[in-house]
């Protein structure tokens, strides 16, 4: 590599010369400036004493132009180093005799090495996440970063009517399930879902997204005092709605879908429709009613089977 | 109110009804349920007036007055096989003014006196059947909070009465039988009531009748 560099013999005597040149400039050039300092000499006449006095600076002068012509003359043969080197300029630490002591070539060209495998990984990486973006943390990721904004609007801004449509669609869907819908503060929607004579779920809406469930049993009271649904009144029966409640609030982390809000509300549902064997269906893995006390209360998201919930793992 | 099955738990071998009803608590203890006070549910017979009979030709009736503890301020009026009417608790004294219809046995009158408990979501009473002034019998309440419709939950049920009644274990109740799909209503816990009491009373009248 050393020779693309600089050409050896002719180029090396070359910079030597040049070294050379260089020096008697810088001699010549003092020579002059102590030519001006000395000024005149002690002649006898002032006519003579002038006459010395110029011939003595030309000729000091003529010595520095003909040593500039020299060095210029050296100079092109000298030539410049090449600039085509992969590394550019850091591609001259490989020209360091002293490799032992100080290794920098070497773990440069490591520390390349590495840099490229990161990148072309991370690419793998970065492509294999993206296909998991039905979730909700996707939206955190490098790719869809771009696209959040985009969505958001379209979905959260939804307008009542649209909204009143698509749970109406629903509401037919599931004959055994009623779904009651009512606005009490506001624009955000608040389902009152009657399913069966087993529960009753009081789901609040955000646009089209689930915001939060609670369920309580057939036979609770689930309006306030001036006929409002409310969901602030907790189940009396502690237990059972309890467990349910915690079980659909996991179902509403488990199904979203930020492009598409109305599926994520039909899936919840056909899941939350699962319970109308509620006290019917023994577990499916232990083949009881009864484990603790409690009758099995986790729904598979995806079979819809009943399972306790120590049994569901 | 939950769905209830009320049942009759017959006297250990060797035992006292009280021993038998310290055995039974001990084994719903020891399950993990919790004691909540006590509990009454008492039963007066009324007989239809000999007036009455006559003039309309009818076989007497017997109407049951029962009261619950569990819903203090009602009052349950059953005919056997037929309707029951839920009263406010004064409907007693409106009785006292119909002495001319209804005469009260006084010496029929029966109840069950015992502990609750609650167990998750379940309460069990478990109660002494007496009589006048001996006990006759035990009965066990079972009731599941969260459910309305009795055949959804009966298998649910039956096994947790396993867990503690064992072999003694009741059958469906026939008030299930004819409920379908109908919501369970406090009425349906009298009527089990009242055909255990009945149950109880034909049970020690026939040795009595033996004797004599």
């Amino acid at each position: 590599m050393a020779e693309g560099v600089l050409s050896p013999g002719v180029n090396l005597e070359a910079f030597s010369q040049a070294i050379a040149a260089i020096q008697a400039l810088r001699s010549s050039v003092t020579r002059v400036f102590d030519c001006l300092k000395d000024g005149m000499r002690n002649k006898e006449t002032l006519e003579g004493r002038e006459k010395g006095f110029v011939a003595a600076f030309q000729e000091s002068l003529h010595s520095v132009s003909r040593d500039l012509g020299e060095l210029e003359r050296l100079s092109n043969l000298v030539g410049k180093p090449s600039e085509n080197h992969p590394l550019h300029n850091s591609g001259l630490l490989s020209l360091d005799p002293v490799q032992d002591k100080t290794p920098l070539y070497s773990q440069l060209l490591q520390a390349y090495k590495w840099s490229n495998k990161l990148q072309y990984h991370a690419g793998l990486a970065s492509g294999l996440l993206n296909q998991q973006s039905l979730k909700r943390s996707a939206n955190q990721m490098g790719v869809s970063a771009k696209r959040r904004p985009k969505a958001q609007p379209t979905t959260l801004v939804l307008p009542p009517q649209y909204v009143d449509d698509v749970i109406n669609r629903i509401d037919r869907m599931f004959p055994e399930m009623s779904i009651q819908l009512s606005r009490p503060n506001g624009t955000s929607a608040m389902l009152l879902v009657t399913l069966g004579k087993v529960l009753k779920v009081i789901v609040v809406m955000r646009s089209l997204f689930i915001d939060r469930t609670i369920v309580k049993g057939y036979n609770e009271n689930v309006y306030t005092e001036d006929g409002k649904v409310g969901y602030c009144i907790s189940s009396n029966i502690k237990f059972y709605f309890y467990l349910v409640t915690d079980h659909a609030t996991t179902a509403l982390l488990h199904y979203q879908l930020p492009q598409m809000p109305d599926v994520v509300v039909r899936s919840f549902m056909t899941w939350l429709r699962s319970y109308i064997k509620l006290f019917q269906a023994p577990c499916q893995r232990c083949g009881k009613f009864l484990q603790d006390g409690l009758p099995p209360t986790w729904r598979d998201f995806r079979t819809l089977e009943a399972f306790h919930d120590t049994c569901r793992q | 109110m939950g769905v209830t099955c009320v049942a009759q738990v017959p006297v250990a071998e060797g035992k006292s009804v009280q021993q038998t009803v310290e055995l039974l608590t001990r084994k719903l203890e020891l399950l993990g349920a919790e004691k909540q006070g006590t509990f009454c549910v008492d039963c007066e017979t009324y007989h239809t007036a000999a007036s009455t009979i006559s003039s309309q030709g009818q076989t007497g009736k017997l109407m049951y007055v029962m009261h619950n503890s569990e819903y203090p301020l009602s009052c349950f009026a059953l005919f056997e096989n037929g309707p029951c009417l839920i009263a406010d608790a004064n409907f007693d004294t409106l009785m006292v003014k119909l002495k001319g219809f209804f005469q009260n046995a006084k010496a029929n009158k029966i109840e069950s006196r015992g502990t609750r408990y609650q167990y998750c979501d379940f309460l069990v009473k478990v109660g002494t059947v007496t009589m006048g002034p001996s006990a006759r019998g035990i009965s066990v309440e079972v009731e599941y909070c969260p459910c309305v419709i009795a055949n959804d939950c009966w298998n649910l049920l039956m096994e947790f009465m396993q867990s503690f009644m064992g072999t003694h274990t009741p059958g469906i109740p026939s008030v299930f039988g004819t409920k379908h799909d109908s919501i369970y209503s406090p009425a349906d816990t009298m009527v089990q009531y009242m055909e255990l009491f009945n149950k109880i009373r034909k049970q020690q009248q026939v040795p009595v009748a033996g004797i004599r």
